[in-house]
């Protein structure tokens, strides 16, 4: 009975492996479901190899990969921007990103996209969670996956952050622990840039707010002993235990801490802002976090809207990456730009580029990425991929062997094992450093 | 048991090469089954109590009466019992004590807005959509007002008509699914016969023999014609579904049920261009009034009426009684809902057989099946076991403890949250009436916690939301005049206040060491006892023994 | 004499074209069209031919968007920051000039001929010796950075009948009033409904000043534009004309649409003032006659193209528009 999972034969060896290191914490592996290895030392100290984070520069609505990272200068799609030299020899960006340009040498680009969905829900959905859907099976995304594999369970920051202001597409790119839970599903600021609930109520002192949670401790001390609720139980104590932590890393939010010359140089916007926050959380440890910059979808006037919003990423994301190379932290800490899709190389009448999933760009820079590699070809025109197409799940494995987490291994949702990129994936093995 | 459901699963890994076709043998003969005429709890303990007696597990003692009501109360109308109905429970001495709490519950509206919550999650989270919490919903709060049988709840969703006002929200089903076929085949299959055919859309199931492409494209074939128009679904007279297999030429589908069942109909065909233009024309207008009439050959229709006859509708029932019985015990016979087949054999096979029988011989009553279930020994045990590891979920030896819903959690909250003595002889209308009202208060709250899954993982969110938001003081524990924190209030003796606080949120007294470490809290708050109840009220609203069903 | 009658617009003749045609000038009396395009090249297409076709004259390095005619001198501007010239008679490129860090928008000639203006998004405007291509003067009146601090754009540029004045306006909807001999601001008006930055949904903006134009006594000033715009993704607001007693700084009348979504992209006021001509577009495009007096439109048509620009004859009896992917010529009678 019991394998019900409908893989190929690659999952015996994944699930062998799995059930053999298991083994050594036995007792932390009660429901065989996917979090009691958080609990298991001999799996957590390979997992927390390397503490390797990532930020998630979401480019909600498809930015334009013509008017970015794949100019098709004189094309008769090409549009009206040049392609500028850039410091790797022989690649080619668009000049709204003089500033990436001279910093290419850090950057991985993957030109050959291939996605299939140019639909925004299910467009970001495969691309947050590098897979569909299966019927009754929601799978976790990116972030948490990158929370469950580097967070520690007691940990006093949050684990996976999702910063989506603006309203347009929040809904369709949702941050999502899928069968995962609710314990690595994110915490999402949209209103403001501090979390919801990170800070104590009015009118309860500090020392109240502590001795209450004392209280709360003592009072269901002992409630699981005997009781059978598989890892429900405890993810509930789990929860509460992390509260005053994670209150105390509300200054993490507070770019206010960072020196005004810091604060300047991310400039005033809010995807700056945002992006500083981010760079404070993850060298606090935070495993994940996506800004989330919406919203690109320029039907019309793709090239006025371009013109006013690549200049700003180019600028935030050259700052992102020599603000943590600065700091030492490139190297542990993975930067991605990525999106639902990318955008038609046909213009339309109001000169606008619409929805595009069949050839298309993205980037990876630091952790464990080759910098100044570019993988995959597009046709002069930009329409078809022509050579190392990559698709959601490629994409995802090459992204995970880069933060040194196996794209093969498995979760289990009850007793049935899930791969974390679709059975048989292999990495983008030219891009990995 | 967990050692050898390890080797269970590795074992599994052996099994390789599918056998194509083979359908779903029935689980036991009839003739080796307890009687149709034992009463269900009965069947359920005997069948239990076998498992038991087999794995030389002894199960836990029966829960205590303040135990017991919570959890029949919570199960069935979907919040905590009130105090005084916590204490009538405990001191009656009527020996039918029991099943006249649960028919009382069952009889109550409460149950059919409750468990109308709870199959619209069942139907909406088997597509894997978010909840629907709407016309649907409001479907099922209907239907299960006057019990309507689930074979009727099935043919009104499949075949919904939206000019019977009465069927309101019925189309809300197939509505949002319809635009897929394969989504709307792999949820009217997982929905209403746990089973999950999804994968086979690409090859035959590697592991599931039942599970080949040939009964994906069967099942997809009677489904595929349904389309939108007019905000209700409608369906073409013809239509064909055809596929590729892995090897060999494109094939064409015949309407095939799980059971190999299989229906040859001359509208197994590609539409004309006239069907094909009307049906254009048709999916065009989603505000039009009247949507086009329903062919004369439905093959819906045809899905609903074979997988109801006698030699096919095993599946239709024994799903049914196995999403019954998770409901009520937390864990099914068959783990997950939605893999149902000869692969995947229930923990109790005679007792799915006969809870199958049984609700198919009584017309698929579901209320007969809760009541059955809730009155079995099975589902009154303790929920404590001695020994240092659980014994296997699937023995059913102890009560399993079970994240409150969201409904249920945020309900339970406002019924905590007034004076206990303000429930004290109120008529069972009146109570309903005022619990109602709590309802609506708590739909706006629930929506902010993590939806019910096996396994749920309660994330920090909810600590932050309950440790730090307003919500909670503002909407449920406020202080005023009937309220619990009002009735503190007026209670000066701190013995007593710490008393009344513990019973109202657990429904039972306090144990020395919680009065000692209430008392300490609310005496080193003495000169503000306002801030001390409220702080020592949320303590035990946020605890374990309230977050849970145990 | 008085202006040919917007009901008399009737088409005479149109071609197609495979790039979208951004620019378009017109000697007076001449059958020649000089295009600008999305396909970087400027081009020369005789109206007088039964089938016109658009024959390469030289390239840009990006889109052709603006195109003057001074005399002999057709000078082009594009997204590539060069100005063009191109001598008429030689027919050959005389000089190319690096006019601007940024792209230019628009370029046009004053009446008389001998200066050439241009706008970009470095903000300047920057005015030109026709004949030699030497740099005059830079005016310099609009922000770079919108109040966002995103980049702004400077998108329209006119002259006025008496090549005394001049108009310059951007994409937050500042409009400035300039003295050409001094090379002085004289007046600024606003029109901020044209610019809509959406905060809360998309974080972007869509819009700005399109297009200029002077009354013939210079009096008045006509911007177009487009409405506020709900969803930002697309061109769906409604066209719009605002017009400005630019000396007082007040606004005499306002045409906000009732019928078309898109861009007003151009506008030319009739040799009498009678009516006001506004052409632009979304996915299709339109024509507008309005009376400014009287505060009234007078006629409102579709046509098949997103209209980029178009050129009226001096007697306005004549007008060829040019947009996506075609150019059509009218007739106006009397």
């Amino acid at each position: 009975m019991r394998n019900h999972f409908c893989g190929s034969a690659d999952h015996a060896v994944g699930r062998r492996a799995f059930l053999g290191a298991s083994a050594a914490g036995a007792a932390a592996f009660a429901d065989m479901t996917g979090l009691g290895v958080l609990g298991s030392p001999a799996l957590a100290s390979e997992l927390k190899k390397g503490q390797k984070r990532v930020i998630l520069l979401w480019l909600a609505g498809g930015a334009s990969q013509l008017e970015t990272w794949d100019p098709k200068p004189g094309a008769a799609t090409g549009g009206p921007f040049r392609a500028i030299p850039t410091d790797v020899p022989g690649v080619h960006i668009s000049e709204l990103m003089p500033e990436m340009a001279k910093r290419m040498k850090t950057t991985c680009v993957v030109r050959g996209l291939n996605t299939r969905n140019g639909d925004h829900g299910g467009g970001a959905k495969l691309m947050m969670r590098g897979r569909r859907d299966e019927a009754g099976l929601r799978y976790p995304d990116l972030g948490a996956v990158v929370a469950r594999e580097m967070a520690r369970a007691d940990s006093k920051v949050p684990d996976y952050v999702t910063f989506y202001t603006q309203t347009e597409g929040r809904s369709m790119a949702p941050g999502d622990g899928g069968f995962l839970g609710a314990r690595f599903s994110p915490m999402e600021l949209t209103t403001n840039d501090t979390p919801d609930f990170i800070r104590r109520p009015d009118g309860l002192s500090d020392l109240d707010h502590k001795e209450r949670a004392e209280l709360r401790e003592s009072l269901g001390k002992g409630f699981a002993r005997g009781r059978a609720g598989g890892d429900t139980l405890g993810s509930h104590d789990e929860a509460y235990g992390r509260v005053r932590g994670l209150m105390a890393s509300e200054s993490l939010f507070n770019i206010g801490k960072e020196p005004q010359k810091v604060r300047d140089r991310y400039g005033p916007t809010q995807f700056g802002r945002q992006c500083l926050i981010a760079r404070r959380l993850v060298e606090a440890g935070v495993p994940f976090v996506r800004v989330a910059r919406a919203w690109w979808d320029s039907h019309g006037q793709n090239f006025e809207t371009h013109q006013e919003m690549v200049p700003e990423l180019d600028h935030v994301m050259a700052t992102l990456i020599d603000d943590l190379k600065e700091r030492g932290l490139l190297d542990d800490v993975m930067i991605l730009t990525l999106a639902e899709f990318g955008r038609t190389p046909a213009i339309n009448a109001s000169l606008g580029r619409d929805h595009f999933a069949s050839a298309w760009s993205m980037t990876m820079t630091g952790a464990g990425i080759k910098g100044g590699s570019v993988y995959g070809k597009t046709d002069a025109k930009g329409g078809t991929v022509t050579d190392g197409e990559v698709n959601a799940a490629k994409l995802f494995a090459t992204i995970y062997r880069g933060l040194g987490i196996n794209p093969q291994k498995n979760y289990f949702v009850g007793t049935r094992p899930i791969p974390l990129v679709d059975a048989g994936t292999e990495p983008i093995t030219e891009v990995l450093a | 048991m967990r050692a050898l459901r390890l080797v269970h699963a590795v074992a599994a890994v052996l099994v390789t090469g599918a056998v194509t076709g083979g359908g779903f043998p029935p689980l036991a003969a009839a003739a080796d089954l307890l009687p149709p005429v034992t009463p269900v709890e009965r069947a359920v303990d005997h069948y239990v109590d076998a498992g038991l007696a087999a794995a030389a597990v002894t199960p836990a003692p029966q829960a205590d009466a303040a135990t017991l009501v919570r959890r029949l109360t919570l199960d069935l109308v979907g919040r905590v019992p009130t105090l005084p109905e916590v204490e009538a429970f405990a001191a009656s001495a009527d020996p039918d004590r029991r099943a006249k709490l649960v028919d009382g519950l069952l009889a109550s509206p409460a149950f059919a807005r409750y468990q109308a919550v709870q199959f619209d999650a069942m139907l909406g989270y088997a597509g894997g959509k978010k909840r629907g919490g709407g016309d649907l919903q409001a479907y099922f709060a209907a239907a299960l007002a006057e019990n309507r049988r689930w074979d009727r709840v099935f043919r009104e969703l499949m075949l919904p008509d939206d000019a019977d006002p009465k069927l309101k929200g019925a189309s809300d089903f197939l509505r949002p699914r319809v635009a897929d076929a394969d989504r709307l085949t792999t949820d009217v299959s997982v929905a209403f016969f746990g089973v999950n055919v999804s994968c086979a859309q690409c090859h035959d199931h590697p592991h599931v023999k039942d599970w080949t492409q040939d009964l994906y494209y069967g099942m997809k074939a009677f489904l595929a014609r349904s389309y939108e128009s007019g905000g209700t679904v409608a369906e073409q007279p013809a239509g064909v579904v055809k596929y590729k297999p892995i090897k060999g030429p494109e094939k064409v589908a015949r309407m095939t049920f799980f059971t190999g069942a299989a229906i040859d109909h001359p509208s197994n065909r590609e539409p004309t261009a006239d069907e094909m233009k009307k049906a254009k024309a048709a999916k065009g207008k989603p505000d039009a009034k009247t949507p086009p009439a329903p062919p004369a050959f439905s093959a819906r229709g045809k899905l609903v009426e074979v997988a109801l006859e006698p030699g096919n509708a095993d599946l239709f029932a024994r799903s049914i009684a196995n999403r019954m019985w998770h409901r009520f015990f937390g864990v099914g016979l068959v783990n997950p809902l939605d893999q149902m087949h000869a692969e995947n054999p229930p923990s109790h096979p005679e007792l799915l057989a006969w809870l199958a029988r049984d609700a198919a011989g009584h017309g698929y009553d579901l209320k007969r099946l809760i009541r059955g279930l809730v009155m079995s020994n099975a589902y009154s045990r303790g929920d404590r076991t001695d020994s240092d590891a659980p014994p296997d979920p699937q023995l059913f030896a102890v009560a399993r403890v079970r994240p409150l819903t969201p409904m249920q959690l945020a309900t339970s909250l406002k019924v905590v949250g007034q004076d206990p003595l303000s429930f004290e002889k109120l008529s069972p209308a009146d109570l309903d009436k005022r619990i109602e009202g709590y309802e609506s208060t708590a739909r706006g709250f629930a929506s902010l916690l993590a939806p019910p899954a096996d396994n749920l993982q309660i994330g920090v969110g909810e600590a932050l939301l309950f440790s730090n938001g307003d919500r909670l003081s503002k909407d449920f524990l406020t202080d005023g005049a009937g309220t619990l924190l009002g009735r503190l209030k007026a209670t000066s003796d701190t013995n007593a206040a710490v008393d009344l606080m513990v019973r109202t949120a657990l429904g039972r007294p306090p144990t020395a060491d919680e009065r000692a470490a209430l008392t300490s809290f609310l005496a080193k708050r003495a000169d503000r006892p306002a801030d001390a109840h409220r702080q020592a009220v949320w303590a035990l609203v946020t605890c374990p023994e309230f977050r849970f069903n145990h | 004499m008085p202006a040919p009658r917007p009901d008399t617009l009737k088409p005479v003749k149109d071609f197609s074209r495979t790039a979208a045609t951004f620019a378009v000038a017109r000697a007076a009396g001449s059958p020649t069209l000089y295009l600008g395009a999305a396909d970087f090249k400027v081009s020369e297409a005789d109206l007088s031919a039964s089938k016109p076709e658009a024959k390469e004259l030289y390239a840009h390095a990006s889109y052709v968007t603006g195109l003057a005619l001074a005399g002999k001198w057709l000078v082009s501007g594009g997204y590539d920051g060069k100005l063009i010239w191109w001598d008429t008679e030689a027919r050959a490129v005389a000089r190319t000039v690096d006019a601007h860090a940024k792209w230019v928008r628009k370029v046009v000639a004053s009446p008389d001929g001998t200066l050439v203006a241009s706008v970009a998004d470095d903000m300047v405007c920057k005015l030109w010796d026709a004949a030699t291509g030497k740099p005059v003067r830079e005016l310099k009146g609009h922000a770079e950075k919108t109040p966002q601090h995103f980049p702004s754009m400077l998108y329209a540029v006119a002259f006025s009948a008496d090549g005394k004045l001049l108009a310059t306006a951007d994409k937050v909807g500042h409009v400035v009033v300039w003295d050409v001999a001094a090379g002085e601001q004289l007046a600024a008006v606003e029109a901020p409904v044209m610019y809509t930055w959406d905060a809360v949904q998309r974080m972007h903006s869509i819009g700005g000043v399109r297009s200029a134009a002077f009354s013939p006594d210079g009096k008045l000033l006509a911007v177009g534009g487009m409405g506020k715009v709900g969803n930002i993704d697309h061109l769906e607001g409604k066209a719009r004309v605002e017009v400005f007693d630019w000396k007082a700084g007040t606004r005499v009348a306002e045409f906000p649409g009732d019928k078309f979504a898109g861009l007003v992209n151009k506008l030319a006021f009739a040799p009498d003032g009678s009516w006001l001509l506004a052409a632009g577009g979304a996915g299709e495009g339109f024509v507008q006659f309005f009376d400014v007096a009287a505060k009234a439109v007078l006629r409102q048509e579709k046509v098949a193209i997103h209209v980029h620009d178009f050129v009226l004859s001096p007697a306005a009896d004549s007008l060829v528009l040019v947009g996506a992917n075609k150019v059509a010529a009218y007739s106006l009678g009397l």
